[in-house]
């Protein structure tokens, strides 16, 4: 290698070898590959682009200037659109969940191809991790196994206190990742520590596999069988390529489902796959949601009277406001745990509320047409102007420039964004909040139910956006 | 005496103080200001109110205000005020905008003398949107009695992260639209003051507290003033953001209610001491009766709440058939046990052999 420049380019190279060799990255209409389909490589390497030469580095995201050097925020805005698109058919999810995140800390993790190195870059999205599944699923459980040397490390025990987990997590970042990662001792201990799990909560594991290989001490099969045996679900992230035996061990844990394997191509791409699976599984089959009432008390919050204090049960130090437990009475300091004396689970309601979303999702909004733009100006939501519909005298040369310019799938061209059942129109900016933070429509909101069945007279899902309260009853689907 | 030295404070550095958007909720409810009128008319409190906008904004010139009514049928911004599509600005063939003067576009009062514009500009559009929406509302809404907290608390939520993404530009980056709790802190301090006067609805629960997390996530803090009704909801998500619930016991002393409780905002109150919560209630209602209950049974797929276990087992919500474990379940009744007949020792049962266990039968 004569030059390590980008830009070198042999004078003798011909055309399809430059093409060859030249990343490509300006166009966001393109549509990116799952790198987790291998029908689809296979058809990649005929023809067009590698998986890996369509990973977006944040400096090669060059946003394209228009005649007027406006820049063209279509690209960006469908990239933001396609993150909240998703089905929002209400499916039966695991809502309490019990899940085990393997972490690799093997050789293979010192590569620097995510950067700093594919080790930090894991611990960092680990503790974000962390902190997301305790905020999507608060009265779920959690534990953490490390790989290295050959063996399973235990980083945490199952828990269902985020701090804790970070703690442990926060020793690992000063040592080096070593030595062979073991598929197979880390998913025995998984199933050990799953092996408690109550039948009505999901058993998951998560694995971040940086390596190519596995050092076992026996066969993987025979694990494999337990732990479909054991209804033990196993979605895999790997970092450097696909491996035959992730792909098996996923769909086999999974109902046949290949949708849990992926692999990550780049630091954005590995942070979406590795936070999705915060949200809820689906459950597909009957073994898998197994249902049951549970016992629950939500007691309220009180302080000692008269301003002494008096020791918790659980941690035995003094505190001054505490919970007590609804059966026995005994004094607990902090949500949601189990009662140290009689058992019962204490939860607070808002916990319960906070899994809602989940199970009634918001409905997506859609486009607005310039021809429907002009009635309104500003945004519903957070008053934020919109751009004014193009002038009746413009319409000549506009129909000439529609087609070169057509907006991206997704985005609509007056930068409108309605809500179905009331109507309004919303901003992109407000679009992305409703749906990935607050769950609510401001539009639907904002008025009682009565106004927006008068609003919308057609729709009769006026009850189910979003709302618990007033679904249709038994309309939760299990799908396949 | 070193110890009451002051100088210390003169060492502080000035920090880069980041604006403070404070979002007031009023709620308007025509019937619970009309109990309150006694003590306190709906007026009167609206200019309390302005006196402590005009106090917040004082503070700093990067301070902004937006003012939502709570209705009992709808949310309706008070300020900024949905600009009508007649006075949008007209642009000519060039594209530039139009120059007016602000007095002819606008049927504003001429601008006093003696006030800060942008106090009397705020006062005349809350003052003219609530005029509106008085003279816009009907006998039958009043049939509701609760009021939309939750759309008001949602608009202001998206106009306080509409201001956060527009003073910082590391939070629009791809990389970080995900939906991460950042431990940094926000771009803008954004705190909600809720005005209460009426009861918490419980059709309003779910998306009531949907806000409330959404709020917890962005470190936005709710506080609330309740000057009548039992807002149990309101005092859940003061709780869960970190924000002071004050009941007024006197609605007369609004003014002073909110110029010593809350007038700090969410980065001063960390060297304050803030009024306490003493006791919160978190006790919910149950699905199947509305009762209030602090003992209760779940369902593990939809996460209703019952009081009881319900009949043949089956959810009420979702439809499906729940192991009900061990609850509800009946004593079970021991079978007496029947005394069994002693065969005769000496009799013609068997041979004596010599040992005491009989042979084993196959």
């Amino acid at each position: 290698m004569a030059d390590s420049d980008g830009e070198f380019v042999a004078d003798d190279m011909s055309d399809d070898d430059i093409m060859d060799h030249t990343v490509t990255d300006g166009d966001p209409n393109a549509a990116r590959p799952k790198g987790s389909k291998p029908a689809k490589r296979k058809r990649d390497r005929n023809g067009g682009s590698k998986a890996w030469e369509q990973s977006r580095r944040t400096w090669e995201t060059d946003l394209p200037e228009e005649s007027d050097g406006m820049l063209n925020l279509a690209g960006y805005e469908a990239e933001r659109r396609r993150r909240l698109l998703r089905d929002t058919t209400p499916l039966q999810r695991g809502i309490i969940r019990h899940l085990v995140l393997v972490l690799d800390m093997s050789f293979a993790m010192a590569e620097k191809d995510l950067l700093p190195t594919r080790y930090r870059l894991a611990l960092s999205y680990a503790a974000a991790f962390v902190r997301e599944y305790f905020e999507q699923n608060p009265i779920s459980q959690l534990a953490i196994v490390g790989m290295r040397d050959g063996v399973a490390l235990r980083v945490s025990d199952m828990g269902g206190n985020p701090a804790e987990h970070l703690e442990r997590l926060r020793e690992y970042e000063g040592q080096d990742p070593s030595g062979n990662p073991s598929l197979q001792n880390a998913l025995e201990m998984c199933r050990g520590a799953l092996f408690h799990a109550p039948s009505h909560g999901t058993r998951e594991v998560l694995i971040i596999y940086g390596a190519l290989l596995s050092s076992d001490p026996g066969d993987i099969h025979d694990t494999i069988n337990n732990l479909v045996a054991e209804r033990i679900r196993v979605s895999v992230v790997g970092l450097s390529a696909q491996v035959a035996i992730c792909a098996e061990l996923c769909s086999r844990t999974n109902v046949g489902d290949d949708s849990q394997y992926n692999v990550a191509m780049d630091e954005t791409h590995f942070k979406e796959l590795f936070l999705a699976l915060t949200t809820p599984p689906v459950n597909r089959t009957k073994e898998q949601s197994t249902a049951s009432l549970l016992m629950m008390g939500f007691p309220s919050r009180t302080l000692a009277p008269g301003g002494t204090s008096s020791y918790c049960a659980c941690h035995s130090q003094p505190c001054r406001e505490g919970y007590l437990c609804t059966r026995c009475g005994v004094k607990v300091c902090r949500l949601p745990s189990e009662c140290p004396a009689c058992g019962l689970t204490l939860i607070l309601s808002t916990h319960l509320a906070r899994s809602y979303h989940h199970l009634f999702p918001l409905r997506n909004w859609v486009e607005v047409p310039w021809a429907e733009a002009a009635r309104s100006t500003a945004c519903f939501s957070c008053q934020s102007p919109f751009p004014e519909p193009p002038k009746a005298n413009k319409e000549k040369g506009k129909d000439e420039a529609a087609p070169a310019k057509a907006p991206a799938k997704g985005v609509s061209e007056s930068g409108r964004y309605k809500c179905q059942v009331c109507d309004h129109h919303f901003c992109i900016d407000c679009d992305v909040f409703a749906h990935m933070v607050i769950h609510n429509c401001p539009g639907c909101q904002s008025q009682s139910q009565q106004a927006a069945a008068a609003a919308a007279p057609l729709t009769d899902g006026v009850e189910a956006n979003g709302n618990g309260h007033t679904t249709n009853g038994g309309m939760m689907a299990i799908d396949g | 005496m070193d110890a009451v030295d002051v100088s210390e404070h003169y060492e502080v550095t000035a920090a880069d103080n980041s604006p403070s958007l404070l979002s007031i909720v009023l709620d308007t409810n025509p019937r619970a200001w009309a109990a309150l009128d006694s003590s306190l008319s709906l007026a009167q409190a609206i200019s309390n109110i302005l006196v402590f906008v005009n106090a917040h904004l004082a503070f700093s010139n990067a301070n902004q205000v937006a003012v939502i009514a709570a209705h009992v049928n709808r949310a309706v911004w008070l300020y900024p005020a949905l600009q009508h599509p007649s006075s949008t600005t007209v642009k000519d063939n060039s594209g530039d905008v139009q120059m007016h003067d602000a007095s002819a576009e606008t049927s504003l009062p001429p601008p006093s003398a003696n006030k800060y514009p942008q106090f009397a500009q705020i006062e005349s559009s809350v003052f003219s949107s609530i005029q509106t929406l008085m003279a816009e509302t009907t006998v039958q809404d009043l049939d509701q009695l609760t009021t939309q907290l939750s759309g008001a608390l949602t608009l202001a939520l998206c106009r306080i992260n509409k201001a956060a993404q527009a003073l910082s530009s590391s939070d629009t980056t791809l990389s970080n639209a995900a939906p991460v709790n950042a431990t940094a802190p926000p771009p803008v301090k954004g705190r909600i003051v809720v005005v209460s006067v009426s009861d918490s609805d419980p059709s309003q629960y779910i998306p009531t507290m949907n806000a409330v997390f959404a709020a917890a996530h962005n470190q936005v803090a709710i506080d609330t003033i309740s000057l009548a009704g039992d807002s149990t909801f309101l005092q859940q998500a003061c709780f869960n953001t970190n924000g002071i619930f004050l009941k007024a016991a006197n609605p007369r002393g609004l003014l002073t209610y909110l110029m010593f409780g809350l007038i700090p905002d969410t980065e001063a109150r960390a060297s304050l001491i803030t009024p306490t919560h003493d006791t919160v209630d978190f006790r919910t209602a149950c699905f199947c009766h509305g009762k209030v209950v602090d003992t209760g049974y779940v369902c593990s797929v939809c996460l209703s709440i019952f009081c009881t276990p319900p009949d043949n087992a089956e959810c009420l919500t979702c439809g499906t058939v729940l192991a009900l474990g061990n609850y509800g379940a009946k004593p079970a009744v021991l079978p007496r046990k029947k005394k069994k007949k002693k065969k005769i020792a000496n009799g013609s049962g068997r041979e004596e052999t010599g040992s005491a266990t009989g042979t084993p039968r196959p």
